[in-house]
């Protein structure tokens, strides 16, 4: 039993899936204000959600 | 803004702080620095066997067979990825605002993923190879990576869906999208290519070997950068927008470029354009990345001088460009014609995976590790010696091997030059690999060296 096509077709499936989820959540991000006004404001927070270190520098 | 720390360095710490255990990364951090040294010896014998084929002789788990498969295979799944899933499991719960989801879930992720690489090493030692590039393992370990990598999954998942704040810092985009990369091309490249035959066999298998690097390491090193840089530089990034393109023009582009690999080749010459025009697309991506990465330095590049992290981290970002500027050159068929198949493709390779991401992958262990064991860096100037060391090994050695590639490739194109002098011509070029070698076995020796110390060390005293 030759199972190329199958599973080139399970590849291929796999893309499809993939291609379909990254315009599900592209489009969740433009509803979540990714690309809006306040899209900055996350890259300041990051810089206050790490560590503080309490040890000698 | 909650404070947070990690357990090692809590004390004194404000009542509702976040305190990170911290226990799943310190294990990573271990084990992932402990295979790149003995990887890299591994990496040195091989090389040097270019220069001197006869060296250990004939004896079968020493052969250049047996010990290539373990050297790629070491690297890319013991050190790198394993670095970069312990600095995953740093920096997620630290962008969330929350601990990880379950720490328990995390070390038994870790201790699998030690079982697999030692299986790993003793059994392509042994010989049982399932003969596909960077899908050597055989199935029983390649099932017990998609079993480690479901825990890794489950847990860095539950972890966001938990998380304090509504919107996702870019490293955490690019995390979740190696967690759902990582599934589809691991799958693909261990298991649909054991189902296909002939020329789809060949070219699933070099779908996998290009997204290896592209959907599994570029994803997760990106994520690693875009966190590192303005956080060792305490610099805003230039951009969170300009991030999010390169991220979803990743996301779209990266998938169809792997027939590259089978150029002149007996595919269909349709797959082999769109495997050019995607590959050319890359470069919108790579640009999003690095532009955005270097002008978040703007004014703040005196800071190389005194950060080791830094130093590894804006080098990286620059083979990055580089790595990713030759890709789709060389996907251009009349460069192909020449570089196929020639020394010109580990030196790319090269630089990808050890010249930016795991230059990454050490500049987080560098500014994780002493945070997450409590302790000071044990040397800087160890630190920065090992920088220069892996720097400057690195590029003999990736320089070296795209001339002699070039050179190889255009003899190659000469039917009257017989292919056993095209072999002995690239001696001397071997030669300066193997010196290569050296230096950056010698930078990676100081940078295990210097992380284990600051493990061991003496308990550093609160400043607090």
């Amino acid at each position: 039993m030759d199972y190329t096509w199958p599973s080139v077709y399970f590849a291929y499936l796999f893309f499809f899936l993939m291609f379909a989820l990254a315009v599900f959540f592209f489009v969740k991000t433009a509803r979540d204000g990714y690309w809006g006004k306040d899209g900055e404001d996350i890259k300041y927070r990051m810089l206050e959600d790490g560590d503080q270190r309490r040890t000698h520098e | 803004m909650q404070e947070q720390f990690s357990r090692a360095e809590s004390g004194g710490a404000a009542p509702g702080a976040i305190i990170h255990e911290d226990t799943t990364v310190k294990w990573f951090v271990v084990s992932s620095i402990s295979y790149f040294f003995i990887v890299g010896i591994i990496a040195l014998i091989i090389a040097a066997k270019f220069v001197w084929p006869d060296l250990m002789g004939t004896t079968a788990w020493l052969t250049y067979g047996r010990l290539r498969p373990l050297h790629v295979n070491g690297m890319l799944f013991g050190w790198l990825l394993a670095a970069d899933m312990g600095l995953t499991f740093y920096i997620v719960p630290r962008l969330c605002g929350v601990k990880i989801w379950s720490e328990k879930l995390g070390v038994a992720t870790g201790v699998l993923w030690n079982v697999i690489i030692l299986g790993a090493v003793v059994s392509l030692l042994l010989g049982r190879n399932k003969g596909f590039e960077y899908g050597e393992l055989e199935m029983s370990l390649s099932v017990l990576v998609v079993v480690a990598w479901l825990m890794f999954t489950a847990n860095i998942l539950m972890t966001v869906f938990q998380r304090k704040y509504q919107a996702m810092y870019v490293s955490i985009w690019y995390f979740m999208g190696c967690l759902l990369w990582t599934a589809f091309v691991y799958l693909t490249g261990n298991f649909a290519t054991l189902l296909a035959t002939g020329v789809n066999q060949a070219n699933l298998n070099w779908m996998y070997v290009h997204n290896a690097v592209g959907l599994i390491f570029t994803p997760v090193g990106l994520g690693i950068a875009y966190y590192f840089i303005p956080r060792t530089s305490n610099t805003p990034l230039f951009s969170h927008k300009l991030s999010m393109v390169g991220f979803w023009s990743l996301a779209f582009v990266y998938v169809w470029t792997g027939a590259h690999h089978m150029l002149h080749g007996p595919i269909s010459q349709w797959l082999q354009t769109i495997a050019i025009a995607f590959s050319l697309m890359l470069l919108v991506p790579v640009w999003a990345v690095v532009y955005n990465l270097l002008i978040t330095m703007k004014g703040q590049w005196h800071q190389l001088r005194d950060k080791v992290e830094l130093k590894f981290l804006m080098s990286g970002v620059v083979f990055y460009l580089l790595t990713c500027f030759q890709g789709p050159m060389h996907s251009l068929r009349t460069v192909n014609a020449i570089v196929s198949k020639t020394d010109w493709i580990p030196g790319h390779a090269h630089m990808a995976v050890l010249g930016a991401f795991s230059f990454f992958a050490i500049a987080g262990t560098y500014y994780a590790a002493p945070r997450v064991f409590g302790k000071l860096l044990h040397s800087v100037a160890l630190a920065n010696w090992s920088y220069w060391m892996i720097m400057i090994g690195g590029l003999g050695f990736f320089t070296t091997l795209w001339l002699g590639g070039f050179w190889q490739g255009w003899q190659w194109n000469n039917v009257s030059i017989p292919f056993i002098d095209t072999v002995v011509a690239l001696k001397p070029i071997w030669t300066v690999r193997f010196i290569s070698g050296v230096m950056i076995f010698v930078g990676i020796v100081m940078f295990a060296y210097n992380i284990m110390a600051t493990v061991l060390g003496p308990e550093t005293e609160a400043a607090a």
